[in-house]
């Protein structure tokens, strides 16, 4: 019997959650950290055992309806074991950080630990079934963070989130629905839909990577289905903010990166989704070159980095493909940094505009030089993680589209020229500067920390991860 | 890992950061002495590696399968002569900081980014791939950054530093884009496909003229070369000794020092001809300006671009030569220069102003220094800046003739214009004071600091010197693996005409400036000021081009929101709809039979008829 990792983490988390639910408030955040934390060891007790070997693979199965081969399949690759991980250390930096905001600590924590089942669960999942499941529970536990622990206009924001996610979750039932009854043998197995989708009819895969293209789009999120991510990053709490961006967008980028490798008749479809993913990641730059508030500001790069993500997905080739998972994992990570900044910031100032918010370096100097740290990992500066991913993804998208492939970066490029716009403005100039009506806590500065150094730690030793690839 | 040896070069400036941000609260004042003496351990590394000779080392920092990417460094001549520059720069500059930079509570924070700066511009000199150079050219962007914007309560300073990080960004994606299109190209297992040697040993393709297209607009961004000259100009925000350690060895040269090396891709793909027409342009943009500024350390940074125009010039005539002699002298003469410029702005109290200075003769070492530095930079026989000067002037040949006489003609202007403009900077400073400040500014600068006096004379001792470096160039060069010509024939006209000119702008400067003929001048001839002074045009250009995308991107943006607002409209609407329609359904039994009774009569019409 080889030890249940998979198992056992999703029920560190489901347990942890519970326990929050029972015990008193005082304990929920020391549940929520041992939780979090004890996965993570367990993450990185796999990799150092895994990575002298070079190939990473668990597999366990939990079976529960024999009748319909459905059950609790799980295993973890170098693919997915990098978001698990990934979304293990934001979990763990948003429970560690605590919410700036002081507010419904128990709820938050609960949420928290509920979303890291969730997501250990989608990256993790070996059927399509328990695939659905998690998915839908890491967005209604979302949807809660953003309603009840949101800002003044979370009401709405919230419910925009939930109207545009259940769409994208109908479109994915439907899909799911259409793959389980034009495979052969009927199934729900990733690996076995993988080996047999070419005996598919050419039509029904069309129809079908349409309709989940749609699905994970509006979840990644992709213009035109983008509009329900400004609003809920802007309202969710601190750390609803950095679950939302850091982790739940992957669920998309994850589930597109699965459905280009599974269906045959994506090919035809790379050259559009590129053009298309592209030219989001432009759009959203030049939006964001409008924005005031910081919070919102940080939410738009959001879409930047995730369309270019998507450009390397629909490269279809192993540079685009790993170069898309070690941006997801970058991304991830930098823009939790980025989110709890900010959070911390309006903890600190009251305010988040800024036209208003002057001279943060006078007051919080950790937090403005964070900011500063996570400028540099959104534009990929070399020994960040964004710049190992930056390298992955425009060598794969320059290998499947020629130069073209390049022209995302201008995005980049417009939402780099502007966080330094940003950082002029409000963080570094200190001729007048805003009064503080917070200190920063210990443990704020303890969840930079952690982001951080995972953010150094995988543009500094890129082959923790990459050397687990197989090609 | 033995084969990280070259590395050990940067190590004692990065762990002189980390002691740095540590030192913060209670040391704050011996953080100096730490960077000072790891910036003297580097250099000790880096004269044992020269004395070790030219060696490659490579290891592998990532790999996707068979895919490896590695970080190369080389210790070939070329860049262990930058190496060199740098390393002996470093620890001058760290002196002369300790008597400049005197605000206990900046100190950690300076020395931290300075050390990080130094580092970085040390990996570069001795990078051979594209990743290595591209982690220093990063670093370099951040840091200079950072340091220009040093002084954060000032917002000319924080201005300054974003124009810089913001011209920085477009060359930073341009040399991103040209590596990976590069590695795509010819990237295959096993191979260093960033490694220059490899890339040259390959045949030319598109792909690869317009990686190289690229890569020359990244280095016209590091070295300030038109249309991105202004950030060098704004950058003297920044603390002096920052300046001088920028405009001589660090920085600006990376962008010149990179086309030297990939110069051989250039000569094959018939692009040379570009660094010739962007060099004269900034050649004479610069010049012009230093001409009427009046800022004491923008005339020295328009002189730089003028300098660094002048070395891509000779690169563009295929003259490796020539360009680096000019590179190696000028660290020296405008580091000097620099420093000097602080002295005195430091006994002038702050004053920015060349005219508001006075009085530079009060002090006999900096007196002697400063004209040494000046007469270099004019080029007068036989300080260094005059070998540095007729090599580029040797270089122009090889075009068809009319071409060659106008960018003779250029450089001849040059060479007069650089002569009046340093004149100008150095008679003017020297004036006497008005009465009511001799005594306090001959004390100010009988009081500068030992610290800020030595390096200007060691300067002084490599710019008097530095002329020999002509003399053993040839067997420097030798060791350079390149089709471009490697000696020069200096020629006699060029001799005599640039010396004789030199002499003219000394002579113009001293009647114009030293003996005061100028009153008037600017008001009399408003439109050839407005000429020569045209870096508010250039502004403009860049406002006109920002503001061009911001009009894009609000353009978009109401899209965006009116697009959102017409989903969320489109919502709204099917709850209206559903309002209406629930209205019916109120649970009172009379309604529902009248439903009822309609619908009847429509089912009985519909198939009755």
């Amino acid at each position: 019997m080889v030890f249940p990792i998979i198992g056992l983490s999703l029920l560190v988390s489901l347990v942890s959650a519970l326990l929050i639910i029972v015990l008193n408030v005082r304990f929920s955040r020391l549940i929520a950290v041992a939780g979090s934390a004890a996965i993570l060891a367990m993450l990185l007790a796999l990799l150092a055992v895994d990575l002298p070997t070079g190939t990473l693979a668990v597999a366990e199965s939990y079976p529960f309806v024999t009748a319909f081969n459905i059950g609790l399949d799980l295993n973890l690759n170098a693919i997915t074991f990098t978001l698990s991980l990934m979304a293990t250390i934001v979990a763990l930096a948003a429970a560690l950080a605590g919410n700036p905001e002081k507010a419904r600590e128990k709820a938050a924590n609960m949420l928290i630990m509920f979303f890291e089942f969730a997501a250990l669960g989608i990256f993790a999942s070996a059927n399509f079934f328990i695939f659905f499941i998690f998915w839908d529970i890491g967005v209604v536990v979302l949807f809660f963070m953003i309603n009840s622990l949101g800002s003044a206009n979370r009401r709405y924001a919230s419910m925009k989130f939930i109207i545009y996610e259940i769409f994208a979750s109908s479109m994915l039932l439907l899909g799911i629905i259409l793959i389980y009854f034009y495979t052969p043998v009927n199934s729900f197995n990733i690996q076995y839909i993988q080996a047999h989708a070419a005996s598919i009819p050419l039509g029904t895969q069309e129809i079908i990577f349409v309709v989940m293209f749609i699905a994970f789009a509006v979840n990644m999120p992709l213009f035109p289905l983008h509009f329900w991510l400004p609003d809920a990053h802007t309202e969710a709490s601190t750390q609803g903010s950095m679950l939302l961006s850091g982790v739940l967008t992957k669920f998309g980028a994850y589930g597109l990166l699965l459905l280009f490798t599974t269906l045959p008749i994506a090919g035809k479809f790379a050259i559009p989704v590129a053009i298309l993913a592209g030219f989001s990641a432009v759009y959203a730059a030049l939006v964001t070159m409008l924005q005031h508030d910081i919070k919102r500001v940080i939410a738009y790069t959001t879409i930047v980095d995730m369309g270019i993500i998507l450009v390397a997905i629909a490269a279809l080739n192993p540079f685009g493909e790993y170069g898309a998972v070690y941006g997801m994992l970058a991304h991830g990570i930098t823009i939790a940094l980025m989110f709890l900044v900010v959070g911390c910031m309006h903890h600190i100032f009251g305010e988040r505009d800024m036209r208003i918010v002057k001279g943060v370096v006078a007051k919080a100097t950790s937090t403005a030089y964070s900011f500063l740290l996570g400028t540099f990992g959104i534009t990929g500066v070399p020994l960040t993680a964004g710049f190992i991913a930056d390298v992955l993804i425009f060598i794969g998208a320059m290998q499947a589209f020629g130069v073209y492939g390049a022209l995302p970066l201008i995005g980049l490029l417009i939402i780099g020229a502007f966080l330094y716009f940003v950082i002029n403005k409000s963080f570094m100039l200190t001729n007048e500067s805003s009064e503080s009506i917070e200190y920063l806590g210990v443990s704020h500065k303890v969840g930079y920390a952690l982001l951080l150094f995972f953010m150094f730690l995988f543009g500094i030793l890129p082959s923790l991860l990459l050397g687990l690839v197989k090609l | 890992m033995p084969e990280l040896l070259q590395l050990l070069v940067v190590v004692p400036l990065v762990a002189a950061a980390m002691v740095a941000i540590l030192l913060r609260r209670s040391h704050r004042l011996a953080v100096r002495y730490v960077a000072l003496g790891a910036s003297i351990i580097s250099l000790l590394i880096a004269v044992t590696l020269a004395f070790q000779g030219p060696q490659v080392q490579q290891f592998a920092w990532f790999s996707l399968g068979n895919y490896a990417v590695y970080i190369t460094t080389t210790t070939a001549t070329l860049n262990m002569m930058l190496l060199l520059i740098v390393a002996g720069i470093t620890p001058l500059i760290f002196t002369y900081s300790i008597g400049y930079l005197k605000v206990p509570s900046e100190q950690s924070r300076y020395y931290t980014e300075m050390c990080i700066f130094a580092a970085a511009m040390m990996l570069f000199a001795i990078s051979a791939n594209f990743i290595a150079l591209f982690i220093a050219w990063e670093m370099l962007g951040i840091t200079s950054y950072l340091l220009i914007g040093f002084w954060q309560y000032k917002p000319k300073a924080q201005a300054a530093g974003r124009k810089a990080i913001t011209t920085i960004i477009i060359g930073d994606v341009a040399m991103l884009v040209a590596m990976l299109l590069i590695w795509s190209t010819y990237g295959s297992a096993g191979a260093d496909a960033f490694n220059f040697a490899y890339i040259i040993s390959q045949p030319a393709t598109t792909n690869l003229y317009i990686a190289m297209v690229l890569v020359a607009i990244a280095a016209f961004t590091k070295s300030a070369q038109f249309p991105f000259t202004e950030w060098l100009a704004d950058a003297m925000e920044g603390p002096t000794p920052v300046s001088a350690f920028l405009h001589s060895s660090t920085m600006v040269k990376a962008g010149v020092f990179l086309i030297a090396v990939l110069l051989p891709i250039y000569a094959e793909l018939n692009l040379l001809y570009i660094f010739i027409i962007f060099g004269v342009v900034s050649a004479l943009l610069g010049a012009m300006n230093a001409l009427a500024e009046h800022h004491i350390k923008r005339i020295l940074a328009y002189s730089t671009i003028e300098d660094l125009a002048l070395m891509f010039i000779a690169l563009g005539f295929g003259s490796v030569y020539g360009a680096m002699l000019l590179f190696i002298v000028q660290a020296f003469y405008k580091a000097l220069l620099f420093m000097s410029a602080g002295s005195i702005m430091t006994a002038n109290e702050d004053e920015e102003d060349l005219f508001g200075s006075f009085g530079a003769s009060k002090n006999r070492i900096l007196l002697i220094t400063t004209v040494i530095g000046a007469l270099s930079l004019a080029g007068i026989f036989p300080l260094s800046g005059f070998f540095g000067k007729i090599a580029i002037d040797s270089s122009v040949s090889g075009l068809p003739a009319l071409y060659t006489a106008l960018v003779y003609a250029a450089l001849l202007t040059i060479d007069l214009a650089s002569s009046l403009y340093i004149f100008r900077w150095l008679f003017v400073p020297l004036r006497k004071p008005p009465l009511n400040k001799v005594t306090e500014l001959s004390i100010n600068y009988r009081t500068l600091p030992k610290s800020m006096l030595i390096p200007p004379v060691i300067l002084a001792a490599f710019v008097v010197g530095g002329g020999i470096v002509y003399f053993f160039m040839p067997g420097i060069m030798a060791g350079v693996s390149m089709a471009a010509p490697l000696y020069l024939s200096v020629s006699d006209l060029s001799i005599y005409a640039e010396t004789a000119l030199v002499l003219v702008g000394l002579f113009l400067a001293y009647r114009l400036y030293a003996k005061g003929a100028l009153a008037g001048f600017t008001e009399r001839h408003k439109a050839l000021y407005a000429a020569l002074f045209n870096e508010a045009f250039i502004n403009r250009f860049y406002l006109l081009f920002t503001s061009a995308v911001q009009a894009v991107a609000k353009a978009v943006w109401y899209f965006d929101h009116y697009l959102d607002m017409t989903i969320v409209g489109l919502g709204m609407g099917v709850v209206e709809i559903s309002g209406g329609i629930r209205r019916v359904e109120n649970g009172q039994v009379n309604v529902y039979v009248v439903g009822f009774v309609i619908g009847l009569v429509a089912l009985v019409l519909i198939f009755a008829l």
